[in-house]
């Protein structure tokens, strides 16, 4: 809202508006006594001002303080941000439509149970267009475990291509014009794959992230493969690591808020000595369980794969089965009874 | 910082064959560059045998299966099997002796064996391998680095208190993470070989936690798990798992007694698994070694 629609003199809102004070948000955000120095008037004057502004800003729906929002706009606007799907319908509903976009999620388990292929299954169903449900957006994947397998990424890329074809294919009396642009060979085009050697790579890169999404604002997860690796080495000091960690995942955190994409950070397991025996725990200590928004935890139970949020605000604990497949995530065979027909 | 291009390397990455066509197909092709595969077995299943194969197919041009380049062979257990190598390579010349016609070498020439004794050794080492790498005046260059094994080398050294299994862990990921940076930047396939224990009970079930897609490895009808524990399987891509079957000598004799001179018994059978990979499904075959190496089963 403009200064010039306040019930003032002239001659003080054209004081106030060659003095910079052209919005009310503006005004809201200085005290009285800056705002008389600043517009040359008497501090009773500028508290006349601002209390006018107040009570304005009030019964509009702008904020008192500058970049707040109310609870209710956040809500909207968290409802209307997208979701990127896992390919693993059973996981999507526990994580309430897929891993949420501007949140950082953590996801961690033993090796071998399919974090990494979680990964990969990410950075490639990011980039489903948005006529068939996704954000059409671009992956980074940070591999500092050398996990990364191009073969095994075009594997689920191509997979991902005929699924979208055969729910062309079905839908085709609805939609006569959509055919599928994608091929597997963009799919990896579109993955920004950086391959980090230590941890100073590591933290450079994070730094270096801000400028690099800025440039390519179609980026719409980042995915880090896997945080802990270079931390689990060459660290006498157990404060400074935490200190170096808690700064990456403050970072993370704004990239997500800023850019509005999802942060995926995959850990790892390690034995944690508590009461007198060992128990299993995400790697990284007890401060960095702070760090991310939302915290997955893969486990093995028979010979099944579950998925169960350990941690999340907006989520309640559940727990999931998911198979990983040739063709990428999916639903366990047991609970395929379970999949509503499309 | 540049993203790498996905696209302008081929899509399957380089991969050195084993020979053995059973394995190469669990392996999809054989065992991947620039990654770090881990080979679980028990002592006399074969990993070293499967090791010098793999060092000496490493020679072998990138259209028959193999890398083009030499090997280094870091062996902890001493000692070190000349005699085998020397062995294996007499076939291997004689089958592929026109690698070796134009230069007048041999297949020993091009396998560099290190003997080393300790983590701090091998740390040492490590730096030399790098600029072994790059002013390497071997015709070969090096592609492929086999540490053998790695449980020999920490599991004298440390105690088994906290801090010195800390201490050990953070080693783990030092040695994994030097080893992968060098896999990376040139291109190498880096195959580790470990040990297992005897699988013990414990309160918490730690021991039995079940780590890739087998629930538990059993190797001579024993239940064993990996040595060096789950920190260290967090160091590794990949992770295989060769065993023996359990099933006793007397099937053995029985199958001698009726066909009289069967030299594979059921005993000399081993069987390979995929424990886990980011790019392999899990998958198993049973082969056999024989005098020129490594041979697949039905």
């Amino acid at each position: 809202m403009e200064t010039s629609r306040l019930p003032l003199s002239s001659s003080i809102r054209g004081k106030l508006i060659s003095a910079g004070y052209t919005s009310l948000s503006s005004i809201s955000s200085v005290s009285s006594t800056d705002l008389a120095r600043d517009v040359n008037i008497t501090e009773s004057e500028a508290f006349e001002i601002l209390k006018m502004a107040n009570q304005v800003t009030c019964s509009g729906s702008s904020s008192l303080i500058n970049g707040a929002k109310n609870a209710w706009d956040m809500l909207n606007e968290e409802e209307a941000l997208p979701h990127i799907t896992t390919s693993c319908s059973d996981l999507d509903k526990i994580l309430g439509g897929g891993i949420s976009c501007s949140d950082v999620t953590e996801i961690g388990g033993v090796p071998g149970i399919g974090k990494t292929q979680i990964g990969i299954q990410l950075s490639v169903n990011v980039q489903i267009p948005r006529e068939f449900g996704g954000l059409g957006g671009k992956a980074i994947y940070i591999d500092t475990e050398g996990s990364f397998m191009v073969e095994r990424a075009l594997q689920i890329a191509e997979a991902c291509v005929e699924d979208m074809e055969e729910y062309t294919g079905y839908m085709h009396k609805h939609f006569k014009a959509s055919q599928v642009q994608m091929k597997p060979k963009d799919i990896l085009e579109n993955i920004f794959y950086f391959r980090v050697c230590s941890y100073t790579e590591q933290i450079a890169l994070v730094n270096h992230l801000d400028k690099f999404i800025s440039e390519n604002k179609d980026v719409k997860v980042v995915i880090v493969d896997s945080i802990t690796f270079h931390f689990r080495q060459d660290f006498d000091d157990l404060a400074q690591r935490t200190r170096v960690l808690s700064e990456m995942a403050l970072k993370f955190m704004k990239l997500a808020k800023k850019f509005s994409l999802a942060v995926v950070l995959l850990n790892q397991v390690t034995t944690k000595y508590t009461e007198g025996s060992f128990q299993l725990a995400l790697a990284l200590g007890d401060s960095w369980s702070h760090s991310c928004t939302n915290r997955v935890i893969l486990y093995w139970n028979g010979d099944e794969r579950y998925a169960y949020i350990d941690k999340s605000p907006s989520l309640p604990s559940a727990s999931a089965s998911y198979t990983v497949t040739s063709r990428g995530l999916r639903n366990s065979s047991s609970s395929s009874k379970r999949v509503k027909m499309m | 910082m540049k993203p790498r291009s996905l696209v302008s390397q081929s899509p399957t990455s380089l991969k050195l064959t084993t020979g053995c066509e059973a394995l190469d197909a669990c392996l999809r092709g054989g065992f991947p560059c620039n990654s770090l595969t881990e080979i679980v077995a028990e002592s006399g299943c074969g990993k070293t045998q499967l090791c010098l194969q793999l060092s000496l197919r490493a020679q072998l041009p990138i259209s028959n299966g193999g890398l083009n380049g030499s090997s280094l062979y870091l062996h902890s257990e001493l000692p070190f099997p000349f005699r085998r190598l020397h062995q294996l390579s007499k076939s291997f010349h004689l089958s592929n002796p026109n690698i070796y016609a134009d230069h007048n070498d041999n297949p020993c020439d091009h396998v560099f064996v290190q003997n080393v004794h300790s983590v701090d050794h091998l740390l040492d080492v490590m730096p030399k391998i790098d600029s072994f790498v790059k002013s390497s005046r071997t015709r070969l260059p090096l592609k492929l680095i086999v540490l053998d094994s790695v449980a020999a080398l920490f599991r004298s050294e440390f105690e088994n208190t906290p801090g010195d299994l800390r201490k050990r862990s953070s080693l783990f990921f030092k040695v994994s993470g030097k080893l992968k940076r060098l896999a990376d930047r040139f291109g190498l396939v880096v195959v580790i070989t470990n040990q297992v224990t005897d699988f013990v009970e414990s309160s918490d079930g730690l021991s039995g936690l079940r780590i890739g897609n087998l629930r538990g490895l059993y190797s001579s009808g024993r239940r064993v798990v990996p040595a060096l524990g789950l920190a260290w399987a967090n160091c590794v891509n990949s992770r295989v798992f060769i065993s023996r079957s359990g099933d006793g000598i007397c099937e053995e004799r029985r199958e001698d007694d009726e066909s009289g001179s069967s030299s594979v018994g059921r005993r000399d059978r081993r069987r390979f698994d995929i424990v886990f990979s980011p790019y392999l499904p899990a998958s198993s075959c049973e082969f056999v070694i024989t005098r020129e190496g490594i041979c697949g089963v039905g």
